[in-house]
């Protein structure tokens, strides 16, 4: 288990970290979703050793992350970084060695992802001459290069072209399928919820919510039906006990239920108005429970 | 394949050299300056050997029988400091093919009491001079002895030298100043090189990923070692062809005296090296883009011309106060302490407190600097105040 737990961090008095915690299982993926300024890229370099957490720490299989644990972690930052005039092959192969392989092993290892990652031709060129899309390959390269039991990536995916995105996601699921833990994070949500067995969205601080994307839309899902009656007249369901109307338009109506509220009484309200066409729970997207768990802070934070 | 070692500290720092060094012998700024320094001292050395020309040389073709001329010539040579060489040529039309062809200088003629010099254009000074010395001593000489008077007396005249050292200290002090200057070049030269590389990792942001995988100090330490190496290397290979071409070309008395300041010079640089390059590294991290850097150098690159300057006057004024102050002084002492050791005899305990004033002095920047390296090297926006960069450490 690569667990993070109950990290806290200030910047001055800017509290970026207020208690983030999750853990993800050896061979799964996990999506780290946030908003800009979220404390997502603080979190990765806590655990990465980078910024030194106020309180918390990253354990792999128990033990709490150190120079020599963090070897084994291969990682990609967020503002990518390589020697530009280095040549690609020889870059590579650094930081294979810098993760304790020999320069026998690291050559060879540097070699094999080189030519996987499709850059073999480009192997003896510097990595400024590369396109950036290349470049963004070598950077992988880089991370994937010393067989890392763990990958921590910020930001993989952004200023990749779809067939980019479609090649890293591969690398990635086959690191994953390997058994190794992948924590990445990213903005495109779709992409996290075609790739991540779990899903953590990080707000103010915090995790505001955490888990495979079906349980999360379980939960989002039992508070929003839409109910379309085209012959409705308006507020029809304004009255009714535990019902809130979201929006409505032309018999369009979106409403959520709390504890108190029967679907099958709205249901029934719905048929006495006349035609029900269409009667469902919505089967919110990741966009939508991102907007949902970023936008209000919920009842346990304003009461912390 | 085998499997991922842990890394010690050393093997680490190993690392982060082995790339340095690699990565700069190929670099085209550093092959054109070690080539441009070598060419310059080379030069220089040429130079010292064409002014300083004692050994001038002058090849004299011999026609006919002249008993005693061959050595009267070359004694003459001695006195006017031109090395003289005789050749024997069979005849006339020998000799002028030979002075055509360039062969010898001149060719003298002799026939009896008669004598002819011939040139190629003109016998010039000193030429002129030694055959017209030889042959009329050989013929005042020859009109003596045919006149019955041999066993002439002449007294010689006894040198007495005043100060017999003198030339040797100029030699010492001159050596001392090309090496103080050389020292001074090639720290600026290796403070760039460090500060440069410095701001590459910053500015390319693969500073995060080395320190993802060691610590701020281990990065710091491989660089300066790394270039460390090759400025020893380029010093020593300097130091070596300086002097052997020196002691090879004449152009000194003593070559021990300048083995020994060379000697001084390369072990004064290993000092003001781990001192500058310390100080460079840490300002350079203070910034994050080429452009900024002239402006967080420039306060050390003058401290080490003033060092250089406080060097040359030293020459001139070894035991002065201002010499004996600066010589003592870290990051002053490594461009004025050798300069005054050739210069003048300074005290070996005046040489060990400077030693030891600069090994603290290097033990206080590395701590300190290495604070403020660590924390200013993942501030990848501007420029930085040194203040800042040791709070961003501590958090």
């Amino acid at each position: 288990m690569l667990e993070f737990d109950g990290l806290h961090k200030s910047f001055g008095d800017n509290r970026v970290l207020d208690g983030v915690g999750f853990t993800v299982a050896p061979g799964s993926m996990f999506g780290f979703c946030g908003s800009n300024g979220a404390g997502k890229t603080t979190t990765m370099r806590i655990a990465m050793g980078l910024v030194r957490p106020d309180a918390g720490e990253v354990r792999w299989r128990g033990s709490a992350l150190d120079q020599g644990l963090r070897r084994r972690i291969g990682y990609m930052p967020e503002e990518r970084g390589l020697y530009p005039k280095m040549k690609v092959g020889e870059q590579v192969a650094y930081f294979a060695k810098l993760h304790g392989l020999d320069a026998a092993a690291a050559a060879k290892a540097a070699a094999e992802w080189v030519e996987q990652l499709g850059l073999g031709a480009r192997r003896n060129d510097a990595v400024e001459k590369l396109s950036l899309g290349n470049q963004q390959r070598v950077q992988l390269a880089a991370a994937l290069v010393s067989r890392p039991e763990v990958l921590i990536l910020d930001e993989p995916f952004s200023g990749l072209d779809p067939i980019g995105v479609d090649s890293l996601a591969e690398a990635l699921l086959g690191q994953a399928r390997a058994g190794v833990p992948v924590v990445f994070s990213s903005h495109q949500l779709d992409l996290v919820e075609r790739l991540c067995d779990s899903v953590g969205i990080l707000a103010r601080g915090r995790m505001v919510a955490t888990g495979t994307v079906e349980e999360l839309r379980r939960r989002e899902a039992g508070r929003l039906l839409r109910v379309v009656v085209p012959d409705a007249a308006p507020d029809w369901a304004t009255a009714l006990p535990g019902v809130r109307v979201v929006s409505e338009q032309a018999g369009d109506t979106v409403l959520e239920l709390s504890d108190g509220g029967n679907d099958q009484e709205v249901l029934a309200a719905a048929l006495r108005t006349g035609r029900v066409t269409h009667f469902a729970w919505q089967q919110p997207t990741l966009v939508e429970l991102f907007r949902g768990a970023v936008a209000a802070p919920t009842a346990e934070e304003v009461a912390a | 394949m085998s499997e991922p070692r842990s890394l010690s500290s050393a093997s680490l720092v190993g690392l982060v050299a082995r790339r340095e060094i690699s990565a700069r012998i190929r670099d085209k700024n550093f092959i054109i300056s070690s080539i441009v320094i070598l060419v310059l001292l080379l030069g220089s050395l040429a130079l010292q050997v064409a002014l300083d020309s004692g050994t001038e040389e002058s090849r004299i073709g011999l026609v006919g029988d002249a008993p005693g001329l061959e050595q009267a010539l070359q004694a003459q040579g001695e006195a006017l400091e031109v090395d003289v060489t005789v050749v024997e040529l069979p005849d006339e039309a020998a000799a002028s093919a030979a002075v055509e062809d360039e062969e010898v200088d001149s060719a003298l003629v002799v026939q009896g009491r008669e004598y002819e010099l011939l040139v190629q254009e003109s016998a010039g000074g000193s030429l002129e001079a030694i055959v017209q010395g030889a042959v009329s001593q050989l013929s005042v000489a020859e009109q003596l002895a045919e006149a019955g008077i041999s066993g002439l007396d002449v007294p010689e005249v006894p040198v007495t030298a005043l100060d017999p050292d003198a030339d040797q200290d100029s030699q010492r002090v001159v050596a001392a100043i090309i090496g103080a200057g050389l020292l001074y070049g090639l720290l600026i030269l290796f403070g760039q090189f460090i500060a440069q590389g410095v701001v590459e990792e910053k500015s390319s942001r693969v500073v995060e990923l080395l320190l993802a995988t060691m610590k701020p100090w281990q990065l710091l330490a491989g660089k300066i070692l790394g270039l460390g190496v090759l400025g020893l290397a380029q010093i020593v290979v300097i130091a070596v062809v300086g002097v052997a071409g020196a002691i090879a070309f004449d152009v000194v008395d003593i070559p021990g005296d300048l083995i020994g300041t060379a000697i001084s010079v390369v072990l004064w640089f290993v000092l003001a090296y781990a001192f500058y390059a310390a100080i460079f590294a840490v300002a350079a991290s203070l910034v994050s883009r080429q452009e900024d850097l002239g402006t967080v150098l420039m306060p050390t690159t003058l401290v080490l011309v003033a060092a250089f300057v406080v060097g040359i006057q030293a020459s001139a004024d070894p035991d002065g106060t201002l010499a004996r102050v600066t010589s003592l002084v870290p990051g002053l002492s490594p461009l004025v302490m050798p300069v005054r050791q050739a210069a003048g005899d300074v005290p070996v305990w005046e040489v060990g407190l400077a030693v030891v004033l600069m090994l603290v002095a290097i033990a206080l920047i590395v701590r300190l600097g290495g604070r403020i390296y660590a924390g200013a090297l993942l501030r990848t926006s501007g420029k930085l105040k040194m203040r800042e960069a040791l709070k961003a450490e501590r958090a």
